[in-house]
Protein backbone atom coordinates (compact mmCIF):
# COMPACT_ATOMS: atom_id res chain seq x y z
CA UNK A 1 0.00 0.00 0.00
CA UNK A 2 1.01 3.83 -0.76
CA UNK A 3 0.88 6.03 1.85
CA UNK A 4 -1.28 9.14 1.42
CA UNK A 5 0.80 12.41 0.40
CA UNK A 6 -0.10 13.92 4.02
CA UNK A 7 1.09 13.66 7.45
CA UNK A 8 -1.44 13.11 10.20
CA UNK A 9 -0.48 16.42 11.68
CA UNK A 10 -2.62 18.04 8.88
CA UNK A 11 -5.72 17.17 9.76
CA UNK A 12 -7.73 19.50 11.61
CA UNK A 13 -10.44 18.33 13.90
CA UNK A 14 -13.41 20.00 14.94
CA UNK A 15 -14.45 20.22 18.62
CA UNK A 16 -17.14 17.25 19.55
CA UNK A 17 -20.91 18.02 20.69
CA UNK A 18 -21.91 16.68 23.01
CA UNK A 19 -23.51 13.26 22.03
CA UNK A 20 -22.18 13.24 18.42
CA UNK A 21 -18.93 13.15 16.91
CA UNK A 22 -18.41 16.01 14.70
CA UNK A 23 -16.94 15.62 11.20
CA UNK A 24 -13.45 15.61 11.15
CA UNK A 25 -11.70 17.06 8.09
CA UNK A 26 -9.76 15.26 5.51
CA UNK A 27 -6.95 16.97 3.22
CA UNK A 28 -7.58 17.24 -0.03
CA UNK A 29 -4.78 15.00 -2.18
CA UNK A 30 -3.89 12.03 -4.34
CA UNK A 31 -5.59 9.36 -4.23
CA UNK A 32 -3.70 6.09 -5.41
CA UNK A 33 -6.45 3.76 -5.91
CA UNK A 34 -6.44 0.31 -5.17
CA UNK A 35 -9.14 -0.61 -7.56
CA UNK A 36 -8.61 0.88 -10.90
CA UNK A 37 -11.75 1.75 -13.00
CA UNK A 38 -9.57 3.57 -15.43
CA UNK A 39 -6.38 1.47 -16.67
CA UNK A 40 -4.77 4.90 -17.35
CA UNK A 41 -5.70 7.04 -14.37
CA UNK A 42 -3.84 5.30 -11.48
CA UNK A 43 -4.32 8.02 -8.97
CA UNK A 44 -7.19 10.40 -8.62
CA UNK A 45 -7.38 14.28 -7.14
CA UNK A 46 -9.45 14.16 -3.87
CA UNK A 47 -10.65 17.79 -2.64
CA UNK A 48 -10.80 18.57 1.13
CA UNK A 49 -13.79 17.84 2.87
CA UNK A 50 -15.58 16.72 6.13
CA UNK A 51 -16.73 13.44 6.67
CA UNK A 52 -18.18 12.40 9.83
CA UNK A 53 -16.31 10.64 12.63
CA UNK A 54 -18.62 7.91 12.87
CA UNK A 55 -21.35 6.47 11.11
CA UNK A 56 -24.92 7.03 11.67
CA UNK A 57 -26.41 6.42 14.74
CA UNK A 58 -29.97 4.73 15.51
CA UNK A 59 -30.47 7.72 17.84
CA UNK A 60 -29.50 10.42 15.17
CA UNK A 61 -31.80 8.90 12.37
CA UNK A 62 -34.42 8.68 15.04
CA UNK A 63 -33.74 12.56 15.08
CA UNK A 64 -34.02 12.81 11.30
CA UNK A 65 -37.04 10.65 10.99
CA UNK A 66 -39.17 12.78 13.76
CA UNK A 67 -38.71 15.87 11.54
CA UNK A 68 -39.17 14.54 8.77
CA UNK A 69 -42.06 12.04 9.04
CA UNK A 70 -41.78 10.96 5.08
CA UNK A 71 -38.81 9.06 5.95
CA UNK A 72 -40.57 6.78 8.48
CA UNK A 73 -41.15 3.44 8.58
CA UNK A 74 -44.86 3.61 8.13
CA UNK A 75 -44.55 6.49 6.18
CA UNK A 76 -41.59 6.07 3.39
CA UNK A 77 -42.81 5.41 -0.52
CA UNK A 78 -42.17 2.23 -2.15
CA UNK A 79 -40.27 3.41 -4.33
CA UNK A 80 -37.44 4.31 -1.84
CA UNK A 81 -37.04 1.00 -0.08
CA UNK A 82 -37.06 -2.90 -0.13
CA UNK A 83 -39.82 -3.75 2.39
CA UNK A 84 -37.15 -4.16 5.45
CA UNK A 85 -36.77 -0.29 5.79
CA UNK A 86 -35.75 0.53 9.78
CA UNK A 87 -37.40 -3.44 10.74
CA UNK A 88 -35.04 -3.79 13.24
CA UNK A 89 -36.40 -0.92 15.32
CA UNK A 90 -39.66 -1.64 17.91
CA UNK A 91 -41.81 1.16 16.40
CA UNK A 92 -41.50 3.71 13.68
CA UNK A 93 -40.19 6.21 15.80
CA UNK A 94 -38.62 3.89 19.01
CA UNK A 95 -35.50 2.25 19.14
CA UNK A 96 -34.27 0.16 21.95
CA UNK A 97 -31.94 1.72 24.88
CA UNK A 98 -29.03 -0.73 22.81
CA UNK A 99 -29.36 0.93 19.65
CA UNK A 100 -29.15 4.08 20.75
CA UNK A 101 -25.62 4.79 19.87
CA UNK A 102 -24.88 2.01 17.50
CA UNK A 103 -24.79 2.39 13.51
CA UNK A 104 -28.19 2.58 11.85
CA UNK A 105 -28.55 0.14 9.14
CA UNK A 106 -31.65 -1.34 7.35
CA UNK A 107 -31.62 2.17 5.73
CA UNK A 108 -31.87 2.49 1.92
CA UNK A 109 -29.33 4.28 -0.55
CA UNK A 110 -32.32 7.23 -0.83
CA UNK A 111 -33.33 7.30 2.83
CA UNK A 112 -29.11 7.92 3.70
CA UNK A 113 -29.41 10.47 0.91
CA UNK A 114 -32.11 12.52 2.69
CA UNK A 115 -30.60 12.14 5.91
CA UNK A 116 -27.18 13.54 4.90
CA UNK A 117 -29.13 16.62 2.50
CA UNK A 118 -31.19 17.44 6.38
CA UNK A 119 -27.95 17.92 7.57
CA UNK A 120 -26.51 20.11 4.78
CA UNK A 121 -24.26 17.38 3.62
CA UNK A 122 -24.26 14.77 1.31
CA UNK A 123 -23.03 11.23 0.88
CA UNK A 124 -19.57 10.51 0.14
CA UNK A 125 -18.32 9.68 -3.35
CA UNK A 126 -16.92 6.47 -3.62
CA UNK A 127 -13.31 7.90 -4.23
CA UNK A 128 -14.05 9.84 -1.19
CA UNK A 129 -15.07 7.30 1.45
CA UNK A 130 -12.19 5.39 0.00
CA UNK A 131 -9.19 7.46 0.21
CA UNK A 132 -10.50 8.30 4.00
CA UNK A 133 -10.43 4.67 4.41
CA UNK A 134 -6.39 4.98 3.76
CA UNK A 135 -6.47 7.92 5.97
CA UNK A 136 -7.77 5.91 8.72
CA UNK A 137 -5.39 2.94 8.00
CA UNK A 138 -2.74 5.35 8.59
CA UNK A 139 -4.04 7.00 11.63
CA UNK A 140 -5.01 3.67 13.03
CA UNK A 141 -1.50 2.41 12.44
CA UNK A 142 -2.93 -0.95 10.42
CA UNK A 143 -0.54 -2.44 8.22
CA UNK A 144 -1.76 -3.90 5.45
CA UNK A 145 -2.04 -7.71 6.87
CA UNK A 146 -3.82 -6.50 9.57
CA UNK A 147 -6.48 -4.30 7.64
CA UNK A 148 -6.67 -7.36 5.36
CA UNK A 149 -7.04 -9.76 8.26
CA UNK A 150 -9.79 -7.21 9.72
CA UNK A 151 -11.59 -6.94 6.49
CA UNK A 152 -12.09 -10.72 6.09
CA UNK A 153 -13.08 -11.60 9.66
CA UNK A 154 -15.87 -9.18 9.01
CA UNK A 155 -17.14 -10.58 5.86
CA UNK A 156 -17.19 -13.99 7.30
CA UNK A 157 -19.41 -12.46 10.48
CA UNK A 158 -20.54 -8.91 9.71
CA UNK A 159 -23.23 -9.24 11.87
CA UNK A 160 -21.15 -9.98 15.02
CA UNK A 161 -20.00 -6.09 15.76
CA UNK A 162 -23.00 -3.29 13.92
CA UNK A 163 -24.62 -3.04 17.99
CA UNK A 164 -21.50 -2.11 19.14
CA UNK A 165 -22.01 1.87 20.29
CA UNK A 166 -19.97 4.02 18.10
CA UNK A 167 -17.30 6.15 20.07
CA UNK A 168 -19.74 9.14 20.74
CA UNK A 169 -16.75 11.52 21.23
CA UNK A 170 -14.20 10.33 18.29
CA UNK A 171 -12.10 13.38 17.31
CA UNK A 172 -10.95 11.58 14.05
CA UNK A 173 -12.36 8.75 12.20
CA UNK A 174 -14.10 5.67 13.74
CA UNK A 175 -15.15 2.39 12.77
CA UNK A 176 -14.29 2.63 9.03
CA UNK A 177 -14.11 -1.01 8.86
CA UNK A 178 -15.50 -3.95 11.33
CA UNK A 179 -19.14 -2.05 11.91
CA UNK A 180 -21.03 -2.02 8.91
CA UNK A 181 -20.66 -1.38 5.49
CA UNK A 182 -21.55 1.93 4.00
CA UNK A 183 -23.43 3.83 1.12
CA UNK A 184 -21.45 6.17 -0.97
CA UNK A 185 -23.18 8.02 -3.42
CA UNK A 186 -21.63 5.90 -6.44
CA UNK A 187 -21.89 3.17 -5.35
CA UNK A 188 -22.61 1.17 -8.25
CA UNK A 189 -19.38 -0.35 -10.22
CA UNK A 190 -19.51 0.21 -14.09
CA UNK A 191 -16.55 -0.44 -16.90
CA UNK A 192 -16.95 0.63 -20.31
CA UNK A 193 -15.28 -0.92 -23.52
CA UNK A 194 -16.75 0.84 -26.35
CA UNK A 195 -20.55 -0.29 -26.56
CA UNK A 196 -19.97 -3.09 -24.12
CA UNK A 197 -20.50 -2.66 -20.43
CA UNK A 198 -19.03 -4.63 -17.52
CA UNK A 199 -20.72 -3.90 -13.95
CA UNK A 200 -18.29 -6.08 -12.33
CA UNK A 201 -20.63 -7.92 -10.35
CA UNK A 202 -18.42 -10.74 -9.59
CA UNK A 203 -16.41 -13.21 -12.05
CA UNK A 204 -13.66 -14.64 -10.88
CA UNK A 205 -11.23 -12.60 -13.34
CA UNK A 206 -12.43 -9.19 -11.81
CA UNK A 207 -10.16 -8.59 -9.19
CA UNK A 208 -6.76 -9.99 -11.32
CA UNK A 209 -7.89 -7.36 -13.65
CA UNK A 210 -8.79 -4.61 -11.60
CA UNK A 211 -6.39 -4.57 -9.04
CA UNK A 212 -3.79 -1.71 -8.76
CA UNK A 213 -0.87 -4.40 -7.13
CA UNK A 214 -2.59 -8.02 -6.21
CA UNK A 215 -1.76 -8.22 -2.17
CA UNK A 216 -4.23 -8.90 0.47
CA UNK A 217 -5.32 -5.41 1.36
CA UNK A 218 -5.72 -4.37 -2.43
CA UNK A 219 -8.04 -7.90 -2.69
CA UNK A 220 -10.19 -6.96 0.67
CA UNK A 221 -10.58 -3.65 -0.67
CA UNK A 222 -11.82 -4.75 -3.75
CA UNK A 223 -14.14 -7.23 -2.20
CA UNK A 224 -16.03 -3.98 -0.29
CA UNK A 225 -16.22 -2.04 -4.14
CA UNK A 226 -17.60 -5.28 -4.94
CA UNK A 227 -19.75 -5.83 -2.54
CA UNK A 228 -21.30 -2.36 -2.63
CA UNK A 229 -21.95 -2.49 -6.06
CA UNK A 230 -24.26 -5.50 -6.10
CA UNK A 231 -26.35 -3.71 -4.11
CA UNK A 232 -29.82 -1.95 -5.51
CA UNK A 233 -30.79 1.67 -3.88
CA UNK A 234 -33.14 0.08 -2.36
CA UNK A 235 -31.52 -2.68 -0.11
CA UNK A 236 -31.98 -2.29 3.57
CA UNK A 237 -29.82 -4.79 5.85
CA UNK A 238 -29.04 -5.77 9.23
CA UNK A 239 -25.06 -4.37 7.85
CA UNK A 240 -25.36 -1.64 5.66
CA UNK A 241 -25.58 2.05 6.88
CA UNK A 242 -23.32 5.23 6.22
CA UNK A 243 -21.62 8.53 7.47
CA UNK A 244 -22.47 12.17 5.32
CA UNK A 245 -19.62 13.97 3.91
CA UNK A 246 -19.70 18.11 3.58
CA UNK A 247 -17.66 20.58 1.15
CA UNK A 248 -17.19 22.75 3.65
CA UNK A 249 -17.69 23.43 7.59
CA UNK A 250 -16.50 25.68 9.94
CA UNK A 251 -12.92 25.74 10.88
CA UNK A 252 -12.81 25.04 14.86
CA UNK B 1 -46.53 7.48 2.52
CA UNK B 2 -49.71 9.83 2.87
CA UNK B 3 -47.61 13.04 3.40
CA UNK B 4 -45.26 12.70 0.52
CA UNK B 5 -47.78 12.16 -2.13
CA UNK B 6 -50.13 14.88 -0.69
CA UNK B 7 -46.91 17.35 -0.40
CA UNK B 8 -46.43 16.26 -4.14
CA UNK B 9 -49.78 16.36 -5.28
CA UNK B 10 -50.11 20.24 -3.78
CA UNK B 11 -46.85 21.62 -5.22
CA UNK B 12 -48.19 19.92 -8.73
CA UNK B 13 -51.15 22.12 -8.05
CA UNK B 14 -49.12 25.11 -7.65
CA UNK B 15 -47.23 24.46 -11.14
CA UNK B 16 -49.94 23.21 -12.71
CA UNK B 17 -50.69 26.80 -15.02
CA UNK B 18 -47.41 26.82 -15.58
CA UNK B 19 -47.39 23.63 -17.34
CA UNK B 20 -50.49 24.09 -18.91
CA UNK B 21 -48.39 27.57 -20.69
CA UNK B 22 -45.68 25.90 -21.36
CA UNK B 23 -47.13 22.40 -23.10
CA UNK B 24 -50.55 23.49 -23.52
CA UNK B 25 -50.79 20.65 -25.88
CA UNK B 26 -50.03 18.28 -23.70
CA UNK B 27 -53.14 19.31 -21.46
CA UNK B 28 -56.42 17.51 -21.60
CA UNK B 29 -59.13 20.61 -20.25
CA UNK B 30 -61.82 18.41 -20.07
CA UNK B 31 -59.95 16.35 -17.29
CA UNK B 32 -59.88 17.55 -13.80
CA UNK B 33 -56.26 18.37 -12.95
CA UNK B 34 -53.51 15.81 -12.72
CA UNK B 35 -53.01 17.25 -9.43
CA UNK B 36 -55.84 15.74 -8.05
CA UNK B 37 -54.22 12.23 -8.57
CA UNK B 38 -52.47 10.82 -5.72
CA UNK B 39 -48.42 9.65 -6.83
CA UNK B 40 -48.49 6.53 -7.36
CA UNK B 41 -45.64 4.47 -4.97
CA UNK B 42 -43.53 3.76 -7.05
CA UNK B 43 -43.59 6.70 -9.14
CA UNK B 44 -40.36 8.02 -10.33
CA UNK B 45 -41.79 11.36 -9.99
CA UNK B 46 -42.02 11.14 -6.44
CA UNK B 47 -38.20 12.51 -6.86
CA UNK B 48 -37.71 15.69 -5.71
CA UNK B 49 -35.64 18.24 -8.08
CA UNK B 50 -35.37 20.72 -10.63
CA UNK B 51 -34.74 20.88 -14.23
CA UNK B 52 -34.08 22.67 -16.82
CA UNK B 53 -35.29 22.21 -20.36
CA UNK B 54 -33.61 23.08 -23.60
CA UNK B 55 -35.95 25.90 -23.85
CA UNK B 56 -34.67 27.47 -20.53
CA UNK B 57 -38.03 26.29 -18.83
CA UNK B 58 -37.92 24.88 -15.01
CA UNK B 59 -39.37 21.29 -14.91
CA UNK B 60 -39.75 19.04 -12.31
CA UNK B 61 -40.32 15.63 -12.97
CA UNK B 62 -44.03 15.36 -11.22
CA UNK B 63 -44.87 17.87 -14.37
CA UNK B 64 -44.42 14.53 -16.51
CA UNK B 65 -47.30 12.86 -14.54
CA UNK B 66 -50.75 12.11 -16.69
CA UNK B 67 -48.89 10.76 -20.21
CA UNK B 68 -46.27 7.96 -21.11
CA UNK B 69 -42.63 9.34 -21.17
CA UNK B 70 -39.47 7.81 -22.60
CA UNK B 71 -36.64 8.56 -20.85
CA UNK B 72 -33.28 8.16 -21.32
CA UNK B 73 -29.67 9.30 -20.03
CA UNK B 74 -26.96 10.67 -21.85
CA UNK B 75 -24.41 13.26 -22.68
CA UNK B 76 -24.26 15.81 -25.69
CA UNK B 77 -20.83 15.61 -26.07
CA UNK B 78 -20.73 12.02 -26.39
CA UNK B 79 -20.22 10.96 -30.04
CA UNK B 80 -20.67 6.89 -30.14
CA UNK B 81 -23.57 5.35 -28.23
CA UNK B 82 -25.20 8.54 -27.47
CA UNK B 83 -26.60 9.55 -31.25
CA UNK B 84 -27.29 6.02 -31.08
CA UNK B 85 -29.54 6.15 -27.94
CA UNK B 86 -31.48 9.20 -29.36
CA UNK B 87 -32.08 7.45 -32.84
CA UNK B 88 -33.14 4.25 -30.67
CA UNK B 89 -35.83 6.83 -29.02
CA UNK B 90 -36.96 8.19 -32.20
CA UNK B 91 -37.69 4.91 -33.93
CA UNK B 92 -39.68 3.90 -31.09
CA UNK B 93 -41.55 7.21 -30.90
CA UNK B 94 -42.25 6.20 -34.62
CA UNK B 95 -43.69 3.10 -33.56
CA UNK B 96 -46.16 4.21 -31.79
CA UNK B 97 -49.80 4.64 -32.69
CA UNK B 98 -50.33 8.42 -33.83
CA UNK B 99 -53.09 9.29 -31.24
CA UNK B 100 -49.90 8.12 -28.26
CA UNK B 101 -47.51 10.20 -30.61
CA UNK B 102 -49.08 13.63 -29.75
CA UNK B 103 -49.13 12.59 -25.94
CA UNK B 104 -46.03 10.78 -25.52
CA UNK B 105 -43.07 12.49 -24.06
CA UNK B 106 -39.46 12.07 -25.13
CA UNK B 107 -36.97 12.61 -22.02
CA UNK B 108 -33.18 12.74 -22.57
CA UNK B 109 -31.53 13.52 -19.33
CA UNK B 110 -28.44 14.47 -19.53
CA UNK B 111 -25.35 13.17 -16.90
CA UNK B 112 -23.24 15.82 -17.86
CA UNK B 113 -24.28 18.76 -15.70
CA UNK B 114 -21.18 20.80 -16.64
CA UNK B 115 -21.30 21.27 -20.15
CA UNK B 116 -24.81 20.46 -21.50
CA UNK B 117 -26.28 23.56 -20.35
CA UNK B 118 -29.64 24.39 -21.72
CA UNK B 119 -28.12 26.03 -24.46
CA UNK B 120 -25.70 23.50 -25.38
CA UNK B 121 -29.45 21.65 -25.26
CA UNK B 122 -31.13 23.40 -27.67
CA UNK B 123 -28.35 23.63 -30.05
CA UNK B 124 -28.29 19.74 -29.91
CA UNK B 125 -32.17 19.25 -30.75
CA UNK B 126 -31.20 21.83 -33.52
CA UNK B 127 -28.43 20.03 -34.79
CA UNK B 128 -30.16 16.69 -35.09
CA UNK B 129 -33.54 18.49 -36.20
CA UNK B 130 -35.37 16.98 -32.99
CA UNK B 131 -38.72 18.76 -32.64
CA UNK B 132 -38.37 21.20 -29.25
CA UNK B 133 -41.98 20.43 -28.74
CA UNK B 134 -41.75 16.35 -28.38
CA UNK B 135 -38.64 16.33 -26.84
CA UNK B 136 -37.58 17.84 -23.79
CA UNK B 137 -33.97 17.63 -22.83
CA UNK B 138 -32.99 18.08 -18.97
CA UNK B 139 -30.80 19.97 -17.26
CA UNK B 140 -29.90 19.12 -13.55
CA UNK B 141 -27.57 19.38 -11.08
CA UNK B 142 -25.17 16.37 -9.67
CA UNK B 143 -27.40 14.67 -7.18
CA UNK B 144 -30.20 14.92 -8.95
CA UNK B 145 -29.18 13.37 -11.88
CA UNK B 146 -27.35 10.88 -9.78
CA UNK B 147 -31.26 10.22 -7.67
CA UNK B 148 -32.83 9.64 -11.33
CA UNK B 149 -30.36 6.90 -13.01
CA UNK B 150 -30.40 5.24 -9.67
CA UNK B 151 -33.89 4.80 -9.92
CA UNK B 152 -34.05 3.95 -13.74
CA UNK B 153 -30.92 1.48 -13.19
CA UNK B 154 -28.62 3.45 -15.47
CA UNK B 155 -24.80 3.46 -14.58
CA UNK B 156 -22.74 6.04 -14.67
CA UNK B 157 -18.97 7.24 -14.33
CA UNK B 158 -17.58 10.70 -14.89
CA UNK B 159 -14.06 9.76 -16.61
CA UNK B 160 -10.91 12.48 -15.83
CA UNK B 161 -10.82 13.46 -19.19
CA UNK B 162 -15.04 14.88 -18.67
CA UNK B 163 -16.49 12.13 -20.79
CA UNK B 164 -18.53 9.41 -19.13
CA UNK B 165 -18.88 5.52 -19.16
CA UNK B 166 -22.74 4.78 -18.95
CA UNK B 167 -25.19 1.91 -19.27
CA UNK B 168 -27.89 2.32 -22.13
CA UNK B 169 -31.18 2.30 -21.26
CA UNK B 170 -34.60 3.05 -22.82
CA UNK B 171 -37.47 3.59 -19.80
CA UNK B 172 -40.34 3.52 -20.58
CA UNK B 173 -42.90 5.03 -17.75
CA UNK B 174 -46.70 4.98 -17.26
CA UNK B 175 -48.45 7.68 -16.83
CA UNK B 176 -48.25 7.86 -13.48
CA UNK B 177 -44.21 7.95 -13.52
CA UNK B 178 -43.54 4.13 -13.03
CA UNK B 179 -41.04 2.33 -14.92
CA UNK B 180 -43.06 -0.14 -17.24
CA UNK B 181 -40.62 -1.03 -19.63
CA UNK B 182 -36.94 -1.14 -20.30
CA UNK B 183 -35.01 -1.23 -23.19
CA UNK B 184 -31.07 -2.41 -22.46
CA UNK B 185 -28.23 -1.98 -24.72
CA UNK B 186 -28.05 -0.22 -28.08
CA UNK B 187 -29.23 -0.45 -31.11
CA UNK B 188 -32.00 -3.29 -29.65
CA UNK B 189 -35.61 -3.98 -31.94
CA UNK B 190 -38.30 -1.57 -30.44
CA UNK B 191 -41.52 -3.45 -31.61
CA UNK B 192 -42.03 -5.09 -27.88
CA UNK B 193 -41.33 -1.57 -26.31
CA UNK B 194 -43.76 -0.12 -29.08
CA UNK B 195 -46.78 -2.69 -28.02
CA UNK B 196 -46.03 -1.77 -24.87
CA UNK B 197 -46.22 1.49 -24.70
CA UNK B 198 -49.46 1.51 -27.04
CA UNK B 199 -51.04 -0.85 -24.95
CA UNK B 200 -50.77 1.84 -22.14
Amino acid sequence: MKWLGIGLCAVAFAAPLMGAAEPVKIPGGLFDTPVLLDSDTPSIAVETFWLDATPVTNHQFLTFVQAQPDWQRGNIAALFHDGSYLSHWPADTVITEQQHDAPVTYVSWFAARAYCEAQGGRLPTLNEWEYASVLYRQQQGLTDEDYARQLFAWYSNPGASQQQPVAADAQQLAHMHGRINEWVEDFQLLIQSGDEVDVLSGSCGDSARFLAKFNQANYATFFRYQSRSDYAAQNTTSTLGFRCAYDQRNEP
Amino acid sequence: MKTLIWAAAASLSLLAPAMAQDHSHHQHHSQPPQAAEPMAEHSVYQLQGQWTTQLGQSLALRDLQGQPAIVTLFYGSCTTACPVLVNDVKRLYQLLDPQLQQQVRLVMVSLDSERDTPEVMRAYTENYGLDNDRWLFLHGNDADIRGLATVLGVRYRKRDDGNFDHSNLVTVLDREGRVSFRVEGLAQPMEKAAAHLNAL
